[in-house]
């Protein structure tokens, strides 16, 4: 017995050391991203702190870039303000003389609200692609939630602490998101293959799809996105899993390398329909 | 004495900010991460005691690894580096060295410099294994891990040759 005794007093530097793997072994693999704390992620108070800090200097950097996109982006919505208009303007003359029977709702309940965020920080040197984001639970984020950039969509939601939100993006193994070509009706299923950050693939389409170089890639049913968000554009033909469907490479609509300015969508339905779907299942 | 724990803990502090803050952002040919951290591991005082070793250890791979949302994959690569410290240094260093000796390559540069390639390989080949553990051809892995050693030796090599110098005769 005091052999034994000796022997686990003058090995525990081992059983420390077995203990630690194990529980870091356990951290590894119990990846499920909604029950881990938020306390193990770059989404706490410190790292998120230390990461904007950091940010705000790395963020001059991209300054010119950035307001190149902003101008960009302020004339296309200008020159669509300027067609609303004029559509607004024939349909009030024509519809004063039309049908009277219906009144329309005249402030319908908009279903989509954009939050606006900052990318914090943004890992894409391995696999575990992450964006941080300097918005949190306090200003309406919640998980699950979908990002776009001014040019495409950017990922989800997938932890959540009060002033910071961690974002798994399309650059991501674990991503998988509902997609279709522009002039389709058929849709597939976009993922990453790990090899280039400005590629993903468009899987699990028919092989009888006809598509070009070039063509538009969005979004099509999910609870995540909008309808007709975009995604990127296809850039060649890519290896397919098995014969019966096509792949596709797309070239992402996102440039991940000088991501700054974000919008995370607050669905107003989201609930509503989880719920309705998920009662369907039980 | 003191100063050493001081100054092994405010290595420990600006490791990490490096890691975390400026080698985490490069990613060389969009494969390939320089790793420095470990450097704290290697500094490590000859006689250390084997907790605080493998203690140390293992929070500066979970703090790495809160830093950038891996949760265990550094934390099990380093814990694991941190156990077999001793008996690699016995195997590039020997017998005869006294337990403050700091491994160093101005002390002796060729050990050191084994040591450093060896500890550094195995520590990129498991954390890159473990990142890939369940996706991604092997192919893929190996080039990860040669570019990511390739780069992180030197930086290593290094800083240390730039770093922690004491004049010939003094003691450590």
């Amino acid at each position: 017995m005091r052999n034994l005794f000796n022997f686990i007093i003058r090995n525990s530097h081992w059983l420390l050391a077995i203990l630690l793997i194990a529980f870091s072994l356990y951290l590894l693999f119990d990846n499920n991203p909604y029950q881990r704390s938020v306390f193990l992620s770059s989404a706490n108070r410190v790292a998120g702190w230390m990461y904007s800090a950091s940010n705000s200097v790395v963020s001059f950097v991209h300054l010119k870039k950035s307001n190149q996109l902003l101008m960009e982006q302020n004339a296309a919505i200008e020159s669509e303000l300027v067609q609303l208009r004029e559509q607004l303007d024939t349909r009030l003359v024509a519809d004063t003389t039309g049908m009277e029977a219906v009144i329309p709702d005249s402030i319908g309940k908009a279903q989509f609200e954009f939050i606006p965020a900052r990318v914090v920080n943004i890992s894409y040197s391995g696999v575990n692609n992450f964006i941080t984001l300097n918005r949190g639970s306090s200003d309406g984020v919640k998980p699950d939630m979908g990002v776009i950039s001014q040019r495409g969509a950017v990922g989800v939601v997938s932890n959540v602490s009060d002033n910071f939100a961690v974002v798994i993006p399309l650059i991501n193994p674990k991503f998988r998101v509902s997609a279709m070509l522009k002039n389709s009706e058929n849709y597939g299923s976009i993922s990453w293959d790990g090899n280039s950050l400005s590629e993903v693939q468009l899987g699990e389409l028919p092989k009888h799809e006809v598509y070009q170089e070039g063509d538009t890639v969005h979004t099509s049913f999910s609870r995540i996105f909008p309808k007709r968000i975009v995604i990127g554009f296809v850039s060649s033909i890519g290896k397919s899993r098995d014969d019966n469907f096509s792949t596709f490479n797309v070239r992402l609509a996102t440039d991940f390398y000088s991501l700054q300015n974000v919008y995370v969508i607050k669905d107003s339905y989201y609930e509503e329909q989880k719920v309705l779907e998920e009662a369907l299942l039980q | 004495m003191k100063t050493d724990y001081l100054k092994e803990f405010l290595l420990f502090v600006l490791l990490i900010l490096t890691q975390v803050l400026l080698l985490n952002r490069i990613s060389l040919f969009g494969i390939a991460t320089p790793v420095l951290y470990i450097y704290f591991l290697l500094k490590l005082p000859m006689g250390r005691s084997p907790y605080y070793v493998i203690i140390s250890g293992f929070l500066l791979g979970l703090i790495i690894d809160i830093f950038l949302n891996t949760p265990g994959m550094n934390a099990t690569a380093t814990t694991i580096i941190a156990t077999f410290r001793k008996p690699i240094l016995l195997l590039f260093y020997g017998r005869d060295i006294h337990d403050e000796y700091v491994p160093s390559i101005h002390a002796d540069a060729s050990p050191f410099i084994r040591y450093t390639i060896f500890i550094v390989l195995i520590h990129i080949s498991l954390l890159f294994f473990i990142e890939s553990f369940t996706l991604f051809n092997l192919m893929n892995t190996l080039i990860r891990i040669a570019v990511s050693f390739v780069i992180s030796t030197p930086i290593i090599l290094a800083l240390d040759s730039l770093t922690f110098r004491k004049k010939p005769g003094e003691q450590a």
